[in-house]
C-alpha cells in the first residue's frame, strides 16, 4: 500500500526555529493505518499533527501528505489537500453561530455541493452519530460529547482519505469517548480512511490492529 | 437591532468620507467657476517701447493667453486736450505702446510677481503693472477657503477612517471563528470571507444611494428654495451623475481594503 504521510528528517520548531519541538524525526504511514501518538503534555503530539495539515511548516527535513509535499505546497494545492481530511480537534471548533446540520456539512459546501447533496448527506451523517433530532440545535446548546460528535460527522462528511484527531476524547465522558472510537474505527475498517490519533493515552477497548508512535525528547519513535 | 447597529456603524463612517469626497467634488467645481471669473476679469498692463505680439508676450511668460492694445490715441485725446494738431501727434510718436494682458489660470501673488520680472527682463518692455495688492487679497481670501475645506475633509476623513478601523476589529471578533474554521477544512478566501464581502458590499451600495440622495435634495429641493443667488446659479455644480460612479467607487475601495484587512488578519488557527 501506498504512503499516505511520509516525514524524512523532519524538523519543526516555533519562534523562527528558536525553539525546536520535533527533531529528526522519520516516519511513514500507509493507506488505511490506525495511528496513535502519545507523549508527554508539551512534547510536540498536537505539533506535529498541525504541520500534517499545513499549519505548521517544517524548517528542516521533508514532510509529504497525500502526494503534497508541503514544505513548497502552493496555498492552492494545500487548500485542496485539506478537502481530502477531516480534522477533529479537542475543542470542537464548530461554528457556533451555525446549526448542527450546517456544521456538519461544511466540508460539502467548500466542495461545491447542492444544497439538496447536503441537507441529505447531513440527515445521514446526524444519523450516523446518533443526532439526528439535533440538526436544527446550535452547537453551544450540546453537551461536550454532543459537540465532539458533531465534530467526527463533520470530518466524515466527505469519506476523507485522512482523519487527523487532536485529543479526541479528552474532554468526554467514557460513554461518548466510546461513540467517538466507534465511529473512527468504523471509518478506518469500512473505508480504509487512514486515521491519525493524538492522545495521551491509549483507550483500553480499542479493537483494531493499530501503530503506536511515543514523542519523546524531540523525537519520533514507533513502539512495537 | 444589533444587525442594524452593526450595519449602522460601518455605514455612518463611510457616509461621513463619501459626504467629504461629494463636498470636495462641489467645493471644486464651484471654485472652479468663481477662478475663472477672478481669471477673466484680471488683466495687467505691459507697456512696451516697441509693439509686441501675442506670440512674444507666451514666448517670455508662458502664463499669459491674451494680450489687447490699448489704443494710443484714446489715451492721448485724454492727455492732450486743447494741444495743437502737432504737438498731438508729437506726443502720440513719444508715447510707448499699451497692453492689457490675460493669464491663462489663475495664479498666486509670487508667480504674478514672476511673471512681471520675466517680462521686464525683455529690453523692450517698459514697465509692467500687475495691480498685486486687490489681486493679492482676493486671491489670499480664496486660497484660504480652499485650504480650510481640504484640511476639514482631510481631517473628517481620518477620523472616519479610525471608526471604520474599529468596526472592522468588531468584524473580525465576529467572523473570526468562523473564518478559520473554513480555513481549516481548505475553504478558499473567497468563500471563507464571502458574507463579509457581501455586507461590505451592500453597505457601500446603501452609503453611496444615502449620500446621493443627500445631494439630490439639496440640488432639487434646498438650493431652489435658499434664497441664496449663488446656490441657484451654481446649482447644476451641486451634484451630477457621474459623482454616483465616482461615490460608489470610493466606497467600494474602502470597503474592500477593509475587508481585505480582516481577512488576511485572521488567518491560522487560534490557540
Amino acid at each position: 500500500m501506498s504512503n499516505v504521510i511520509s516525514a524524512s528528517h523532519l524538523t519543526l520548531a516555533y519562534d523562527d526555529g528558536a525553539k525546536e519541538i520535533i527533531k529528526d524525526a522519520t516516519f511513514s504511514i500507509k493507506k488505511g493505518e490506525f495511528v496513535f501518538i502519545t507523549g508527554p503534555s508539551g512534547s510536540g503530539k498536537s505539533t506535529l499533527l498541525k504541520s500534517l495539515y499545513g499549519q505548521i511548516k517544517a524548517i528542516e527535513g521533508n514532510l509529504v501528505v497525500g502526494g503534497l509535499d508541503l514544505a513548497t505546497a502552493r496555498q492552492s494545492k494545500l487548500q485542496d489537500l485539506r478537502t481530502h481530511m477531516g480534522i477533529i480537534f479537542q475543542d470542537y471548533k464548530l461554528v457556533n453561530e451555525w446549526t448542527v446540520a450546517k456544521n456538519v456539512v461544511l466540508p460539502l459546501m467548500i466542495a461545491g455541493y447542492s444544497v439538496d447533496v447536503q441537507n441529505t448527506q447531513a440527515q445521514r451523517l446526524l444519523k450516523h452519530v446518533k443526532l439526528s433530532e439535533h440538526a436544527d440545535r446550535y452547537p453551544l446548546e450540546l453537551s461536550g460529547g454532543e459537540q465532539q460528535r458533531v465534530g467526527v460527522a463533520r470530518a466524515l462528511a466527505k469519506n476523507p482519505v485522512v482523519i487527523l484527531a487532536d485529543e479526541p476524547t479528552g474532554n468526554l465522558d467514557d460513554y461518548s469517548s466510546n461513540v467517538i472510537w466507534d465511529l473512527m474505527e468504523n471509518a478506518c475498517q469500512q473505508l480504509e480512511t487512514t486515521v491519525l490519533v493524538v492522545t495521551h493515552k491509549i483507550p483500553s477497548i480499542f479493537s483494531l490492529p493499530y501503530r503506536h508512535f511515543i514523542i519523546e525528547n524531540k523525537g519520533v519513535y514507533e513502539v512495537h | 437591532m444589533k444587525f442594524i447597529k452593526n450595519h449602522l456603524m460601518f455605514i455612518l463612517p463611510l457616509m461621513a468620507i463619501l459626504l467629504g469626497v461629494e463636498f470636495y467634488l462641489v467645493f471644486d467645481r464651484t471654485t472652479n467657476t468663481y477662478e475663472k471669473s477672478l481669471k477673466e476679469g484680471y488683466s495687467m498692463l505691459v507697456v512696451s517701447k516697441k509693439p509686441v505680439t501675442l506670440e512674444n508676450l507666451q514666448k517670455l511668460n508662458s502664463h499669459i493667453s491674451a494680450s489687447e492694445k490699448i489704443e494710443r490715441k484714446n489715451i492721448v485725446a485724454e492727455i492732450a486736450k486743447g494741444v495743437s494738431k502737432s504737438n498731438e501727434k508729437k506726443i502720440l510718436n513719444a508715447l510707448p505702446h499699451f497692453y492689457s494682458v490675460n493669464l491663462s489660470e489663475y495664479l498666486g501673488t509670487s508667480k504674478l510677481e514672476q511673471i512681471k520680472k520675466d517680462l521686464e527682463a525683455n529690453k523692450n518692455i517698459k514697465k509692467v503693472e500687475t495691480f498685486g495688492s486687490s489681486y493679492s487679497s482676493s486671491y489670499r481670501l480664496f486660497a484660504f477657503i480652499k485650504l480650510s475645506l481640504k484640511i476639514f475633509i482631510v481631517f473628517m476623513a481620518v477620523v472616519s477612517l479610525f471608526l471604520i478601523i474599529k468596526q472592522m476589529e468588531i468584524w473580525k471578533y465576529a467572523h473570526r471563528q468562523r473564518m478559520q474554521v473554513m480555513e481549516i477544512f481548505g475553504a478558499p478566501l473567497m468563500l471563507r470571507s464571502g458574507v463579509l464581502f457581501k455586507v461590505a458590499i451592500v453597505d457601500a451600495i446603501l452609503a453611496t444611494i444615502f449620500t446621493s440622495l443627500f445631494f439630490l435634495y439639496l440640488k432639487f429641493k434646498w438650493a431652489e428654495n435658499s434664497g441664496i443667488d449663488m446656490m441657484m446659479q451654481n446649482k447644476e455644480a451641486l451634484f451630477k451623475m457621474t459623482d454616483i460612479g465616482i461615490l460608489l467607487g470610493t466606497a467600494l475601495v474602502i470597503v474592500i481594503v477593509a475587508v481585505y484587512s480582516v481577512v488576511f488578519t485572521t488567518k491560522g488557527v487560534e490557540e
